[in-house]
């Protein structure tokens, strides 16, 4: 048992041609913790990842992984990582079981009867005798999982793994990330679904364009969030524009599509509705256009908003935080 | 810019102690895969008994094929038709056989998206190089033994074992002929390496097996026509269809080997520049698909 860190990558760089993939990037990953990396497609999050595999060399920096590194250790980097990228692909002329089997082969073998268990943990079971290339989307993922955890790993690394999957897949590989984080591995999960890393992780970092945008404690992130927007459409829209003018913690306007965008903190959107409701004016819809963490990231990941919102100060603060 | 935690509690993360694979785990892992696939089986199934039909087809014709090297006797002497077979062979057929594992070896895991499923494991990039290049360089032996197999045992039990007549003009006893046919078949291998190499070094460099696959046969039809021009003699030695013919020698009288040394030269250098070439580019590469 020591305290090492589980990734430690400093001063990463990596360029395709003229393109600048991931910019100087420095990521700590403390053992035992559910850490996300987080950030809109081309950011740099996949790159970052297939550099820590070895997929991808940097053109600087060093990438530490429990301790080893590529230059001194080889593939022996690996010794105690699992996980996939993107999404996990196989050889569709095999089936399930005979791809596992394969990667054990590769992993020097596994200890007997763990490729059952983990069949029965990603719930493959029925299925792993069948040819690869009838797997849906989702029993790839799944899949991949059982792979991953195959190496019976302490690192897992996990790219988007929800990715692609419907509403109930999605949330099977969100409990299954969650029983896997609470195992005491340590998880490094790349995503762009902010609820997907707050849900699971931590920590996170946000990335923008092969550069960190914000990371800290997902708590953190949550108290810098702006406040929440909802779309209100009521029976008189005309009337309850006037009666915001006396909630003056709120920012209420007209939407193009004739309901009102109500922003502000969620006690003072609770006072309005209620008033709106004395003064009969009855709500038709009432919904959330982003839950304050999403909003935020948009601001740090969308450049078109930046421009747009009227928060410098907040702005500034997260641009130090990232700092 | 950083992004630093701390961690909130100590964690297992010295150094693992997990297995390694053997030298021979990457081998086996290979050969298990080419024994699933379909076209592997095809091609070996192909050259069990392709050679028959064309043996019988040959025997069955009223007139031999007398423009071509033992084509006279082909329909009267097993050894000849043979060689005819053998001849007929160098021109694409073996390049072809040989191109189908080797050139797709290598660009599969490009098509199926699985370079980045077998690089995340304990082996390496070297030790997948040499397993793929060995299981498609055995694949070589193996469809060449079948071919030349199936094409000997037929030519004989179908046309005959007669003594065979020799480009000088000599009679070769059966037994003899036997031992020199099997000889002329086993000479086609360096040559056949050479390909697999040059399919390797295709398949590592396009990515794509349609290319790994096709591109050696055409090269090596190109390479036999100008191998056949006149005023090429500088390079011809360098040609890697030459070594196909250096079995020639062996049917003269007297016997000359020195086609076959030179042969072999030749081939190994195309598979050392081969192989070099697409085990540099395959270390070097950044695995950014799949």
């Amino acid at each position: 048992m020591n305290d090492l860190l589980a990734v430690e990558a400093t001063g990463v760089t990596k360029t395709f041609g003229s393109v600048l993939a991931v910019d100087d990037i420095t990521i700590r990953v403390a053992a035992g913790e559910v850490y996300g990396v987080l950030g809109p497609n081309g950011a740099g999050k996949t790159t970052f990842l297939r550099m820590l595999f070895g997929l991808i060399r940097p053109d600087s920096g060093t990438i530490e992984v429990l301790g080893k590194s590529w230059g001194a250790d080889g593939v022996g980097v690996l010794d105690g990582v699992g996980g996939f990228i993107e999404s996990p692909r196989f050889y569709p002329y095999l089936t399930g079981r005979q791809n596992l089997e394969g990667l054990a082969l590769l992993d020097g073998g596994v200890r007997p009867g763990l490729l059952e268990e983990l069949l029965e943990l990603v719930e493959m079971t029925d299925r792993a005798d069948q040819k690869v290339g009838g797997y849906s989307y989702g029993m790839r993922q799944r899949l991949g999982v059982a792979a991953s955890l195959l190496r019976e790993p302490r690192l897992l690394v996990l790219d988007e793994p929800a990715n692609g999957l419907d509403p109930a897949g999605i949330r099977d590989m969100r409990a299954l990330v969650k029983r896997l984080a609470n195992s005491g591995l340590t998880v490094l999960l790349s995503s762009h679904d902010m609820d997907e890393v707050e849900e699971i992780c931590d920590n996170v970092t946000i990335m923008k364009r092969g550069t960190v945008a914000f990371h800290g404690t997902i708590a953190k992130l949550r108290t810098m969030a702006p406040d929440p927007g909802h779309l209100l459409a009521t029976t008189d829209d005309t009337r309850a524009l006037a009666l915001a003018e006396q909630h003056p913690a709120l920012r209420v306007t007209r939407d193009p599509e004739a309901a009102l965008v109500v922003t502000g903190p969620t006690p003072d959107v609770s006072a309005y509705v209620a008033a709106l409701v004395r003064n009969n004016i009855d709500l038709l819809t009432l919904t959330q256009t982003q839950t304050p963490l999403e909003a935020l990231f948009f601001m740090l990941t969308d450049d078109t908003t930046h421009q747009t919102l009227d928060r410098p100060a907040e702005l500034a603060e997260l641009a130090e935080a990232a700092r | 810019m950083s992004a630093t935690t701390t961690a909130a509690a100590p964690v297992d993360t010295s150094p693992a102690t997990r297995r390694h694979p053997g030298a021979l785990a990457p081998l086996r892992w290979e050969i298990r895969k080419l024994r699933a696939q379909y076209r592997a089986k095809a091609v070996l199934i192909g050259a069990l008994v392709l050679p028959v039909i064309v043996v019988v087809v040959i025997q069955g014709q009223s007139r031999p094929p007398k423009d071509t090297l033992f084509g006279r006797f082909a329909t009267d002497n097993g050894f000849a038709l043979s060689l005819l077979v053998l001849g007929f062979a160098a021109q694409w057929v073996l390049p072809l056989l040989t191109a189908v594992v080797a050139g797709d070896i290598f660009a599969s895991e490009d098509q199926h998206g699985t370079w980045k499923t077998v690089l995340t494991r304990s082996t390496s990039r070297a030790q997948l190089f040499w397993a793929k290049t060995l299981t498609a360089c055995g694949f070589a032996v193996i469809v060449l033994a079948v071919l030349a197999t199936s094409t000997i045992v037929s030519s004989v039990l179908i046309v005959g074992h007669q003594p065979l007549t020799g480009l000088s003009g000599q009679t070769i006893p059966a037994a003899e002929a036997l031992r020199l046919v099997a000889a002329s078949w086993a000479t086609m291998l360096p040559a056949m390496l050479g390909f697999t190499c040059l399919a390797i070094l295709l398949s590592v460099w396009s990515r794509n097996p349609a290319v790994g696959i096709a591109a050696p046969v055409v090269i090596g039809m190109v390479m036999q026509l100008v191998g056949a021009l006149g005023g090429v003699e500088a390079i011809r030695p360098f040609l890697l269809t030459t070594p196909f013919e250096a079995w020639h020698g062996l049917f003269a009288d007297p016997r000359f080997t020195g086609p076959l040394t030179e042969g072999l030269i030749t081939s190994a250098a195309w598979c050392a520049v081969c192989l070099g070439a697409a085990f540099v580019m395959l270390r070097r590469r950044d695995i950014t698909g799949g």
